[in-house]
């Protein structure tokens, strides 16, 4: 058992138990904690998948961003101490096994498919031959190509490459519209939530 | 045995899996919420995972990074409509808004 | 044909004294539209000019056509006519002046094939006596009219038989105009209907003459009675005229035209009626020697036999003869002929008309009634003129007759000379005795004319038209004196104070009682021409014994006659006034007025003068159609149904019944014995007359109460009326009432049916739009509506199901791409 290995185990338990435990418990506190710890050992399985700044922007933006505003909302939202919610068992059954087939379906899938001819398929080199520009030995240092991609350009890509093939296309333009999008969300998410009286539950309005 | 592909593509399917049957199953919107994590996430480690074991490369990385950040939008949108929708009806149960039932 | 200057005018002459009156009648119709005032006399003067100078013409033309130096020898040597009178020597045959008889064409109206409807005329003796009856009786009638309408010449005329609603006597302008119009056309019609040369032309004016029968006796168009005998009259001509018009028709088709006289049609001789119809010997035994048709035969014993018409030898067809003699034969080299029965059809058609224009049985309802216009009127229209033209046709056409229809019109004659004669002696009003005296006396004309007494009936009809027409003047006269009562009881020893009108009406009696004094020459004319009607008839007893009663009935009429009209004068003019107010307020009437009646009473006295060695007679006789003469044989065969027709010779005494000549001659002729039983019935209906009103030995009264029964029969004219109501009106009323109920129960409730009939579809219609195209269309509305509300459930706005089926159309799209078809 290598180390990897055995962390892949533990990150991967981990994140299955906490989606589980989302899906299982009634407490709507209880699936934000065990959605904190799903998101968590996600970012753990990314560090293990050597994409460093991805694992981190998650711990970051997902853990500490979204799911903090979860439970804000969880909290604003919060019914009486004993007013429990709870879905009617049949639907939990046609959930569940609805549930279970897709987990077949995409499973049986991904068995099916062989990796290797896929990759020359796709795009013609074989998974063995890692993509230029990466480095291996440089774990946790994906920020800086990152960066550069996002900016617009590629280096792991385009360097060492003879003139006539061209630059590839980074990702600016994404990265300019994300910006903008977030605008918008920011503009709307706040008139949609902006304060209004609250309706009375004997209202006469 | 070697972590390889595969195993990853599993834990991203439970985690999918598990997002939709949050989404089916929870009555509080933000349990429905929560699902949409958890679908979002499963998508972002598919994605890592085959930038490490294919030659898809960083691009596979710049594109959860874009996927957390919607995700990020995407969650205080919704967030947004969820309280809304508790200032009108006082109730967080998602069964009460059939408005648009018929 | 070319004319002679003495035949053109003739022509001419005739011509314009028959378009004189038309030329008048259009003056004056206009003319009373302008004039100013209706006190002007114009139109009277302009209509007595006109008839005047017609009859100044028509004597010309008389004197011109006749030879009268030899007027015995009038030789009338034409293509259609070459008759002599047999009594006569031939051996002079100088060429007479003028040849008779003048036919040609006025002006062409039509081309049917080889039917020509012409405007034709034909000129003979005949219509040249005629021309001058009319136009001088016309002429006196005129003078008198324009005196006794006289009351129509103001403005404000008041007529006493008209009531108005408030009680009143009917005010209304004069019409003095309008009746000179009237007369004037009468005139134009009847001289155009003398004038004629073929039967179409005589049926025109036939109806034209009708028409002003019809307005001149309703010519007091307000008063009720008059406008019902005008309508009576023209209907029950009508009814004559019918069978006129199926004569027409089939003399159409089988002689294949209307003239008279022979003709020219496209270059071609074509004969005319009087030719085709010519007889042939009887004697003579299958041989067919046409008589009168060839110019130069005049052999005496040719002439002599009896003639018959040209049968086959089943005596079912008649051969037709051209010009020349021989049988005629058509386009395709046939023999032309009719069938016997088809022929006597046409005379008894043509002689329909007779019988309803000259008021003959069974058509002599309407004469009088016809009294109910002006007196002129029924002096010139209804008693020598009109009426006379039947008698006139009668004897125009007399070749087409056979002797069956003969016959036939001699039963016609006798019972209606009869039947009048009966009425009239109980009738009162003056002018019905006259009306009914004219019927009697055409009933003779038409009873001489059936017996072969063509010469004898037309010299009745010349002479009855002067004394008629005189009597009927000075019975208006009478009442105009008597303020227009014309009743006869009320009037009474008139002839004091109307002494003219008095005596020129005794000189009509006498007249048309056929008074004489036996072996001199003194004889009024009626006295000649109804003798020679007797003779006639005694004759053709003699002949025929089955029809021994068409000579003892006129005999005894000729008695009644006598009876009735000195009754008339005795009762009028004569005894003592049996309304003494009335008596007192009488006045003879104004010159006007009676001149016409003393120049009407001359030649009353006096045209017969001579009787028939006399002009008229001779002039009359010139023109009788060939056959007449030498007697003539019905085709049957020899036994009691055959009629013979008596020949002059026979009448006369110097022959047999049977032809042969008599040698000893001390019996009396047929002639003489005739005139004899005559003179006798006539003087014992003298003295019945004088007896019981001249000179009141005998009251009337007890006899009219003793025959109590007859005399209401008699009164009311054999009821002859109420017998055509019931059998004619009644019908046709009943007949009418059904048509009103088929009109209102079957046509209106038909159409009543077919309305709700069409409301009800309509009805149907709508339910079936509203109930299986509205219902179709809602029911494809309903279920679209249907199928979107039970889609609709679809959406059950539950947020968790909506994630469910998401996942479900996953796996079923991933089941479909790759578990299905897997490629």
């Amino acid at each position: 058992m290598t180390g990897e290995r055995f962390l892949f185990l533990l990150f991967a338990l981990a994140t299955c138990g906490g989606a589980l435990g989302v899906v299982i418990s009634q407490n709507v506190v209880r699936m934000a904690f065990s959605l904190v710890i799903a998101l968590g050992s996600t970012s753990g399985l990314f560090f293990l998948l050597h994409a460093d700044f991805v694992a981190a922007t998650q711990l970051l933006i997902y853990v500490g961003g979204t799911l903090v505003l979860l439970i804000f909302g969880i909290m604003l939202t919060a019914s009486g101490p004993y007013v429990r919610i709870k879905t009617s068992p049949a639907d939990l059954f046609l959930a569940a096994g609805v549930g279970f087939l897709v987990l077949f379906m995409i499973v049986g899938t991904v068995m099916d498919v062989d990796w290797e001819q896929a990759s020359i398929k796709l795009t013609g080199r074989a998974i063995a031959e890692k993509p230029i520009g990466y480095n291996e030995l440089g774990q946790g240092n994906t920020a800086r190509t990152i960066a550069l991609g996002l900016i617009g350009s590629r280096p792991d890509k385009d360097l060492g490459q003879p003139a006539e093939k061209g630059l590839s296309t980074g990702y600016l333009l994404p990265f300019e519209i994300v910006s903008v999008h977030l605008l918008v969300v920011l503009i709307g998410a706040a008139y949609l939530a902006r304060a209004r009286r609250r309706v009375d539950s004997s209202a006469d309005s | 045995m070697d972590v390889e592909l595969n195993h990853y593509l599993f834990v991203g399917a439970v985690l999918f899996v598990s997002g939709i049957v949050c989404m089916a199953t929870k009555r509080n919107a933000i349990g429905v919420l929560m699902g949409v994590e958890l679908v979002l996430n499963g998508a972002n480690v598919n994605f890592v995972a085959f930038s490490r074991y294919t030659p898809l490369g960083i691009d596979g990385q710049i594109v959860s990074l874009f996927v957390i950040v919607l995700a990020a939008a995407e969650a205080a949108v919704a967030l947004a409509i969820a309280l809304s929708f508790y200032n009108n009806h006082l109730t967080i149960d998602v069964d009460r808004g059939d408005e648009l039932q018929g | 044909m070319t004319l002679t200057p003495e035949q053109f005018s003739i022509v001419v002459l005739l011509t314009a004294a028959w378009l004189l009156p038309l030329l008048g009648f259009a003056i004056e119709v206009f003319g009373g539209y302008w004039q100013k005032s209706r006190h002007s006399k114009a139109a009277a003067g302009l209509a007595v000019a006109c008839i005047g100078i017609g009859f100044v013409f028509s004597a010309g033309a008389l004197a011109i056509g006749i030879d009268w130096s030899s007027l015995g020898d009038v030789v009338e040597v034409g293509p259609a006519e070459g008759p002599v009178p047999a009594e006569l020597a031939h051996d002079e045959h100088e060429e007479p002046a003028v040849t008779l008889p003048i036919a040609g064409t006025f002006y062409l109206l039509g081309k049917f094939g080889s039917l020509e409807l012409a405007l034709d005329y034909y000129i003979d003796s005949l219509t040249l006596v005629m021309f001058s009856m009319v136009t001088l009786v016309a002429t006196c009638i005129h003078v008198f009219a324009l005196g006794y309408m006289s009351d129509e010449l103001t403005d404000d005329h008041v007529d006493h038989q008209v009531h108005t609603a408030g009680g009143g006597h009917f005010h209304r302008p004069g019409r003095f105009y309008r009746f000179f119009s009237f007369m004037s056309l009468f005139c134009f019609s009847m001289l155009g209907l003398v004038l004629a040369g073929n039967v179409f032309m005589v049926f025109i004016f036939w109806e034209l003459v009708g028409i002003c029968s019809y307005l001149l006796i309703g010519f007091y168009i307000e008063r009720k009675s008059a406008t019902n005998a005008a309508n009576k009259a023209f209907i029950v001509n009508r009814v004559g005229d019918f069978g006129f018009i199926i004569g027409l028709m089939i003399i159409f088709t089988y002689f294949g035209t209307f003239r008279f006289f022979n003709h020219e049609i496209d270059g071609r001789d074509v004969p005319g009626l009087f030719t085709m119809i010519s007889r042939v010997d009887a004697e003579a035994s299958g041989g067919h020697q046409p008589t009168g048709a060839d110019n130069s035969q005049h052999d005496a014993d040719a002439h002599h036999g009896p003639q018959r018409l040209d049968v086959d030898d089943a005596r079912s067809v008649v051969f037709l003869h051209d010009r020349d003699g021989s049988r005629k034969l058509d386009d395709a080299g046939n023999e032309m002929s009719i069938p016997y029965w088809l022929l006597v059809a046409a005379g008894l058609g043509i002689f329909a008309g007779c019988i309803g224009k000259s008021a003959q049985f069974p058509l002599q309802t309407w004469l009088p009634d016809a009294m109910e216009g002006p007196t002129p009127v029924s002096a010139l229209v209804h008693s020598a003129t009109m009426v006379a033209a039947g008698v006139y046709l009668a004897g125009r056409f007399y070749p087409m007759f056979t002797p069956e229809v003969l016959l036939v019109i001699a039963y016609v004659g006798c019972i209606t000379l009869f039947l009048a004669a009966t009425i009239a002696m109980v009738a009162t009003d003056i002018k019905r005795v006259l009306a009914y005296s004219t019927i009697s006396q055409l009933g003779y004309m038409m009873l001489g004319i059936g017996l072969g007494g063509w010469a004898a009936g037309l010299f009745h009809l010349i002479t009855h038209a002067f004394f008629k027409s005189l009597m009927f003047l000075c019975s208006g006269s009478v009442i105009i004196g008597c303020h227009h009562e014309q009743e006869m009881p009320r009037m009474g020893g008139l002839r004091k104070k109307m002494p003219i009108t008095a005596y020129t009406m005794l000189v009509g009696v006498i007249a048309i009682c056929g008074l004489a004094i036996p072996g001199t020459a003194i004889a009024f004319s009626g006295y000649h021409s109804k003798d020679a009607i007797i003779a006639t008839s005694l004759a053709y007893m003699d002949a025929n014994s089955v029809h021994f009663l068409l000579f003892l009935v006129p005999l005894v009429t000729a008695g009644m006659t006598a009876f009735y009209m000195f009754r008339l004068w005795f009762y009028t003019f004569a005894g003592e006034p049996r309304d003494q107010e009335l008596y007192d307020h009488v006045h003879e009437s104004p010159w006007v007025m009676t001149a016409p009646l003393v120049v009407l009473a001359v030649f009353a006295a006096g045209c017969a003068f001579g009787g028939e060695d006399g002009k008229l007679y001779r002039l009359i006789s010139g023109s009788e159609p060939p056959h007449v003469a030498g007697g003539t044989v019905s085709v049957a065969a020899a036994g009691a149904e055959q009629i013979r027709m008596p020949s002059r010779h026979h009448i006369h005494g110097e022959v047999t019944a049977e032809g042969i000549p008599i040698v000893d001659s001390s019996d009396l002729s047929p002639h003489d014995k005739a005139g004899m039983y005559a003179l006798i019935a006539a003087v014992t209906g003298t003295l019945v007359a004088y007896i019981f009103y001249g000179a009141r030995v005998l009251n009337p009264d007890d006899f009219r109460r003793q025959f109590a029964g007859v005399y209401t029969f008699l009164v009311e004219k054999w009821r002859f009326d109420e017998l055509y109501d019931a059998i004619f009106v009644r019908p046709v009323h009943v007949v009418a009432a059904w048509c009103t109920t088929i009109d209102r129960c079957c046509i209106d409730g038909l159409l009543h049916w077919m309305t709700r009939f069409t409301v009800d579809v309509s009805r149907w219609d709508r339910k079936f739009d509203e109930g299986v195209i509205d219902g179709l269309v809602d029911q494809i509305g309903n279920v679209t509506f249907s199928a979107g509300r039970w889609l609709r459930h679809v959406q059950t706005g539950k947020l968790r199901q909506y994630v469910m089926f998401l996942a479900l159309g996953l796996l079923a799209l991933f089941a479909l791409l790759f578990v299905m078809f897997p490629a």
